[in-house]
């Protein structure tokens, strides 16, 4: 199915879960005392913001028909290696350029490991976010939770502070997502990105550097995963590299289907993933709102995921004769 | 070889036979080292199917060797009963995960139907107090509900596995959490006394752990389950190509939810047995199981995306995972080395698969041929008129029967009423009904190349078929196997009991068949191969039809190609086609089992072998030698190096393109040689049969079949009535 | 009766050893050796050396644990026995693994620290009978062993009355309380639980309104708190489970500017980067402090008792309850929290 084709259609995932978002907003908004204040809303963003960062990435890798599985354990590592730096003493830009330098290696490793080496993206990376979260914590911190330094200057202002009442985070959410959204629409390099997910091997034949845009793909994933870090870590005032343990990955993948990307590759926009997030951020603050425990979340959490990708198959039937080896 | 001298006396050269006196340097060494050395036998374990198996095997060896290294005290008693316990629960997860893996899809549940499996065994033991036998079989069952719950979504809605299993993570877990919340002080508190579930648990069978014995008999089943019955094979099909098997008629979805059915009962079987073991109502257990499953089935080379893996492999697989996560334990290192070293094992194991395994045809391709030494004297020169095989164009006005409607008859055969037969490459049987033979029709449908044929004395038509053995058609065109199997050599690596190419045969009088397998090593598509070679990986076979035995009687030929039994029922002429010579085999009466040389040196690649009116025999030479790969056959390193180098393409074939017929005396001499020289009517000949008084020539390559008349010859003779007697 | 005996054995061995020596000595020495020899500080030494001691805590990676084990390493270099750490590192599976091979290798004692009442229980049982004698360290065993750490319950109570007393009746306050739980299934968090509403129980002008698991994750805690925080405007008190996850929590209410009007009480082991520096910023308002210094001086008298005494599996099982201490801004002096520099 071409994008031509999928753009025709008039029911979309990403109209779908917009009209559960508007929805879910609407009747929280009667039912839910307290749900829709300007500051509640600024609030829902600001949970939802550093999951939507990690997203708007994720949703560009998946178009370009790969995927980073890495990032969350590379977000906990890097930025916890960059504070701990600094707690020891080490000039806030110096320690912030390694932290930065190690997640852009790693970025290039998973780009290579995908483009060159030709390991299936789900798999390197998986094996990536073991090899990121033993390295670090065998060789380069020692601790959990690494605390933030007192003298991080502007930096700390990423997670604390508000511009025009909005918080920081949302700013930083909104300003990636634009960015990003620019590039894979309006660049060589976001065209090319979204051909190769379409095809790879039609976009090779075609002369599309295929091996460089996955490379440069991962390393801005990776970038973006530094930052999310940055606004994680200073919004708690702590980096814990536990995180890596959490399923939290999982709900940035989440995030991206549930706006109507397609995990093959190739279909939606960094719009979709704006009202995945938005979706997301609703229910999950309507659930605290309403006192529902976590666990219970996390049910209702897969049965939206469940439902999201019951929906796309409907709208992108697969059967036995468009399927693909190790499409999974 | 036995009787060469004799064969020195009876042959008489049709020419004066020089050795080549020009040698290059150490040619002398490279013939030694090529007669020393094996070199065919690397490439022969590289087509082994159990090569796959070797890495894993491998790296397993170098896993436990490191640990006895690094870790003195990891191989003691009770570690090791503790690892087979945790073996024989982590395997059986293993299995599970490797079944889907292979059927196309992941189960990345595993872990958390293992947590519940292991809440339901803990809650119906320690709080409801039910009796094992019947707690086993519900946890089963209550997981292999969770994987069906998978199965339906992934196999009938054909949801994405990999997001569908991830969900059944994320939400069966918050289920056992919940129901951990609510049960797990009172799980706790209970107390389950029984003999069964403490065996279960703790218990040996013959000195092995409880569950080291369940993982075999498990092993087992799921092995046969995937090699022996049909629904393994479709398991396979699915995972190999789901579109293909679709179309073939197997039911893909059903097949792919009972994968995820199987995986769901084995962490039911496993976490039954961890719960025995330890009763550990906590939170945790199966947490991050999935990860270390799909690193076993990897790294035990299984391939993603499915339709490649085996039992054996998830097991080294499981040993590997198992012995890395202990060993780091035991070693006593920082957390995260354990991780770091699955990760960087994961990647390995992946990137070889990806590399190794994807290319390994193409690896194989290049490292099978294995060139060897090979000496053949001066040949003949036809340019010569005073030369038996001098040059001339006595098939230039041959006739043709069936152009454009044949491909590929490579022999031609006519019954006791004058029909013509042959073979094509569609694998018919094709029929000519005499005496005009204008229209050809299909006698009878085998499959595969049919090559040589022949008749025996009830009229029954025994066929040489490529790529499936020996053959009968009877008269009313019913086909049937008579034989695709032999002996298998003692120390043959590859498995040379199967025919892949069964070239030419005849009949001797007491029925029993010869035949000729033109090589063991290559098939019918790459024979060409062999003759680059040149190496002595052909054999004569006999088949008995009144035993129904198949033994193989003469190996090391270098492609043997025609047969033909002599009129005195004692011995058969085999003209071995790269080594441009025919022998003479006894297998009856006073020299039976020694084979003479006839003729050596020819100046062509010999090919059928048939008799002859005037009680001589024609022979056909399907193409010419030529100088450069007679030298190139002298140097093996060359040879190797064009195969590696250069497309095969472009490789120096021997020339199959022009021959001509020889007619030869018993004892070897060359009477006369049949040209077609201008190369238009029927150039390129593998065989030639002579009929009343004319010769009908079949060529592998031709579109046709050729008939040339004979100015001298009985009119009256058939092939059928000097065998078998006037009926 | 057996441990008497043996005690007297070994007690008339180590003096002929040391009269062995001093009937050797005195040839080389000078001076006269005088006064009374202490018949029971050769045996005492004797008891601790070579001996070993496996420690196993949940995880290697975080404050507790460090500080235990910088505590136990000091006196184990003083009486040269040997302790050996192995790492699960937060995965009870690895934690099986680990405890298991440690069994099979026979220590004299294991120091460890259960991911909840029940992950272990078996491998105590069968430790124990192998004449192997377990410490736990803050969190029990459903199989009793020797029991070091904190009470739990009198965690939660202790902070839900610092809540009381600073939310409750006279303070003129609105009493509204949040609780941020940890994984609702660990031990540590079902026992603080139940000190909490036991206490509020008694407090009816006590309003929780929210009760959540935060998975002891800082980021939960956060998020559940702002929410909290934005519902409820005139929110009093934050109740939080654990230092690593407060932190969220505090975060949310600093970011709030409200660090004045709602108090975050947290608990913990003590550490200055996660204690006092937090309740000198204003993260929190109150820390209940298990200090591990002391759990680390209890560890290794235990230990030390063990050893000479060296009783048998079903001999009793005593619980050395850690004293807790409440930590405010205005309480803290520099010797309050521990760093790592405290075990040098």
């Amino acid at each position: 199915m071409t994008r031509a084709v999928s753009r025709k259609r008039l029911i979309t995932q990403e109209k779908i879960v917009f009209a559960i978002f508007v929805l879910l907003f609407l009747g929280f908004s009667l039912f839910l005392p307290g749900f829709l204040t300007a500051n509640n809303v600024a609030l829902l963003l600001q949970s939802v913001s550093v999951l939507g960062i990690l997203s708007v990435a994720m949703g560009a890798t998946i178009i370009a028909g790969a995927i980073d599985l890495s990032m969350v354990a590379l977000m906990a590592m890097s930025v916890a290696w960059a504070l701990q730096l600094v707690n020891n003493g080490m000039p806030v830009p110096l320690a912030m350029l390694i932290g930065g330098g190690s997640a852009i290696l790693v970025g290039i490793i998973n780009g290579v490991l995908v483009a060159y080496v030709e390991i299936p993206p789900l798999f390197a990376t998986l094996a990536t976010a073991a090899c990121i979260y033993g390295f670090g914590r065998f060789g380069l911190i020692s601790q959990d939770t690494v605390y933030l330094p007192k003298n991080l200057g502007w930096i700390a202002e990423l997670g604390h502070g508000r511009v025009y009442g909005l918080p920081m985070p949302v700013i930083v959410f909104a300003v990636l997502a634009a960015a990003i959204a620019l590039v894979m629409n309006y660049t060589k390099f976001g065209r090319f990105a979204y051909a190769i997910g379409d095809n790879r091997a039609t976009a090779r034949i075609t002369g599309v550097p295929v091996r460089p845009v996955l490379v440069l793909q991962y390393t801005v994933s990776a970038i973006v995963a530094f930052i999310a870090g940055l606004v994680q870590a200073t919004a708690i005032n702590s980096m814990n590299t536990r995180i890596t343990d959490t399923l939290l990955i999982y709900e940035v993948i989440l995030v991206v289907v549930l706006g109507g990307i397609g995990l093959s590759g190739g279909k939606g926009g960094i719009r979709n993933v704006v009202v995945g997030t938005l979706l997301i951020g609703t229910f999950l603050n309507g659930m605290t709102i309403m006192n529902i425990q976590f666990t219970a979340q996390n049910a209702i959490k897969g049965l939206i995921l469940l439902t999201a990708i019951a929906i796309d198959q409907v709208i992108n039937p697969r059967d036995e004769q468009t399927s693909q080896q190790g499409d999974i | 070889m036995t009787s060469m001298d004799q064969a020195e006396t009876l042959a008489t050269r049709p020419a004066a036979a020089k050795r080549p006196t020009a040698r290059y340097p150490f040619e002398g060494l490279v013939k030694l080292r090529a007669r020393l050395v094996p070199s065919h036998i690397l490439g022969e374990i590289m087509s082994k199917q159990w090569i796959d198996s070797a890495v894993p095997a491998t790296f397993m060896v170098l896993v436990i060797g490191l640990f006895l290294i690094v870790a003195p005290g990891f191989f003691t008693g009770a570690n090791i009963s503790d690892g087979g316990r945790q073996l024989g629960e982590f395997g059986l997860v293993a299995l599970g995960m490797m079944v889907v893996i292979m059927g196309g899809g992941i189960d990345l549940s595993v872990g958390s139907i293992f947590a519940l499996g292991n809440f339901t065994a803990l809650a119906l033991t320690n709080l409801f107090d039910w009796p094992v036998a019947a707690v086993l079989p519900c946890v089963v069952l209550i997981c292999a509900f969770a994987g069906l719950i998978n199965g339906v979504l992934i196999g009938y809605f054909r949801l994405r596995a990999f997001l569908t299993t991830l969900v059944s993570l994320i939400t069966i877990r918050a289920l056992v959490d919940v129901l951990l919340l609510e049960f797990a002080v009172d799980i706790s508190a209970g107390f389950y006394d029984s003999a069964i579930w403490d065996f279960a648990g703790a218990g040996d069978v013959l000195g092995l752990p409880t569950s080291f014995v369940v993982l075999v008999v498990v092993a087992i089943a799921i092995h046969l389950f995937l090699s022996r019955t049909r629904l393994g094979w479709h398991v396979m099909a699915v995972g190999g190509s789901r579109r293909s098997a679709h179309n073939v008629g197997i039911s893909v979805r059903r097949t792919v939810c009972g994968t995820y059915v199987l995986s769901g009962a084995l962490a039911g079987l496993a976490a039954f047995l961890y719960a025995a073991r330890l009763g550990n109502g906590g939170s945790y257990p199966g947490a991050g199981m999935e990860i270390f499953a799909l690193t076993a089935v990897i790294v035990g080379g299984t391939s993603l995306g499915g339709g490649r893996g085996s039992v054996a492999k998830a097991l080294m697989g499981s040993i590997i995972v198992l012995m890395i996560n202990l060993g780091v334990v035991q070693m006593g290192l920082q957390s995260g080395a354990g991780q770091l070293v699955l990760g960087l094992i994961l990647l390995l194991a992946i990137a070889i698969d990806v590399r190794f395994i994807r290319n390994r045809e193409k690896i194989l391709s290049r490292l099978y041929m294995s060139p060897t030494y090979f000496s053949l004297p001066e040949a003949p020169d036809a340019e010569q008129p005073a030369s038996s095989y001098a040059l001339n164009d006595q098939l230039g006005d041959v006739s043709l029967i069936g152009l454009g409607k044949l491909d590929g008859a490579e022999d031609v055969i006519f019954d006791a009423q004058d029909n013509l037969y042959c073979g094509d490459r569609l694998g018919n049987i094709v029929r000519f009904d005499g005496p005009d033979y204008q229209e050809g029709k299909v006698f009878a449908h085998i499959g595969g190349h049919p090559l040589g044929l022949a008749f025996d004395r009830a009229g029954v038509l025994y066929v040489c078929v490529g790529g499936m053995g020996l053959y009968r058609v009877h008269p009313d065109g019913r086909a049937e196997k008579a034989t695709d199997q032999t002996n298998r050599s003692a120390f043959s690596i590859i498995d040379d009991s199967r025919m892949r190419l069964a070239d030419d045969l005849d009949i001797a009088p007491d029925g029993r068949v010869f035949f000729s397998e033109a090589t063991t090593r290559y098939d019918m598509e790459t024979w060409p191969a062999d003759a680059l070679e040149s190496r002595g990986s052909g054999r004569i076979v006999c088949y008995d039809p009144a035993k129904n035995t198949t033994r193989t009687i003469l190996r090391k030929l270098v492609f043997p190609n025609g047969v033909c039994v002599e009129p005195g029922g004692q011995s058969l002429l085999f003209a071995e086609s790269w080594a441009c010579r025919v022998s003479r085999y006894w297998f009856a009466g006073p020299k039976e089992g020694q084979v003479e040389r006839v003729i050596e040196n020819l100046p062509g690649y010999p090919d059928n072998v048939n008799r002859a009116s005037d009680g001589n025999y024609w022979m056909a030479l399907m193409g010419m030698r030529s100088p450069a790969l007679d030298l190139a056959l002298r140097m093996p390193d060359f040879r190797r190096r064009m195969a590696l180098e250069v497309a095969p393409d472009e490789w120096l074939y021997p020339n199959i393109n022009a021959g001509c017929i020889v007619k030869f005396t018993a004892d070897g001499k060359v009477l006369e040689t049949l040209w077609d020289r201008h190369a238009e009517n029927h150039p390129m000949i593998t065989s030639m049969r002579e009929h009343k008084g004319a010769l009908y020539l079949g060529g592998i390559l031709n579109n046709r079949i050729g008939k040339h008349v004979l100015k001298d010859a009985d009119p009256n003779w058939t092939a059928g009535a000097s065998y078998w007697g006037q009926r | 009766m057996k441990n008497m005996k043996k005690w007297a054995a070994i007690g008339l061995l180590s003096m002929a050893a040391i009269l062995s020596l001093t009937s050797v000595k005195p040839v080389a020495a000078e001076t006269e050796v005088e006064g009374i020899n202490d018949p029971t500080i050769a045996p005492y030494f004797e008891s601790m050396k070579g001996k070993k001691i496996g420690y196993v805590p949940f995880s290697m990676s975080y404050d507790l644990s460090k500080g235990w084990l910088a505590g136990m390493e000091i006196q184990a270099k003083e009486l040269g026995y040997e302790i050996i750490t192995r790492d699960p590192n937060w995965n009870t599976d690895v934690g099986v693994q680990a405890m298991d091979q440690l069994i099979n290798s026979k220590p004299d004692i294991i120091v460890l620290q259960n991911p909840d009442l029940q992950s272990y229980a078996k491998l105590l049982k069968r430790g124990t009978e192998a004449g192997i004698k377990f410490i736990s360290v803050n969190i029990k065993s459903a199989y009793p062993s020797y029991y070091i750490g904190e009470e739990w319950q009198l965690n939660g109570m202790a902070e839900a009355q610092y809540i009381v007393d600073k939310c409750g009746k006279d303070t003129g306050r609105s009493g509204k309380v949040a609780i941020v739980q940890g994984i609702l299934t660990s031990a540590a968090s079902a026992y603080q639980i139940r000190g909490v509403t036991e206490v509020f129980s008694k407090h009816p002008e006590i309003q929780v309104v929210s009760n959540q698991s935060a998975n002891w994750d800082a980021g939960k805690a956060q998020e559940i708190t702002r929410t909290v925080l934005q519902q409820h405007p005139d929110l009093c008190g934050v109740i939080g489970f654990w230092d690593g996850m407060d932190i969220g929590a505090g975060s949310a209410v600093k970011e709030a500017n409200m660090q004045d009007k709602v108090f975050v009480v947290s608990s913990g082991g003590g550490y200055k980067e996660a204690a006092c520096d937090r309740l000198e910023d204003g993260t929190y308002s109150a820390y209940f402090s298990y200090d591990v210094r002391g759990q680390a001086q209890d560890i290794n008298t235990v230990i030390r008792i063990l050893l000479q005494t060296n009783p048998a599996p079903d001999a009793f099982k005593f619980t050395l309850p850690t004293r807790g201490v409440m930590l405010t801004k205005d309480n803290i002096k520099p010797g309050s929290c521990w760093t790592m520099d405290s075990f040098k």
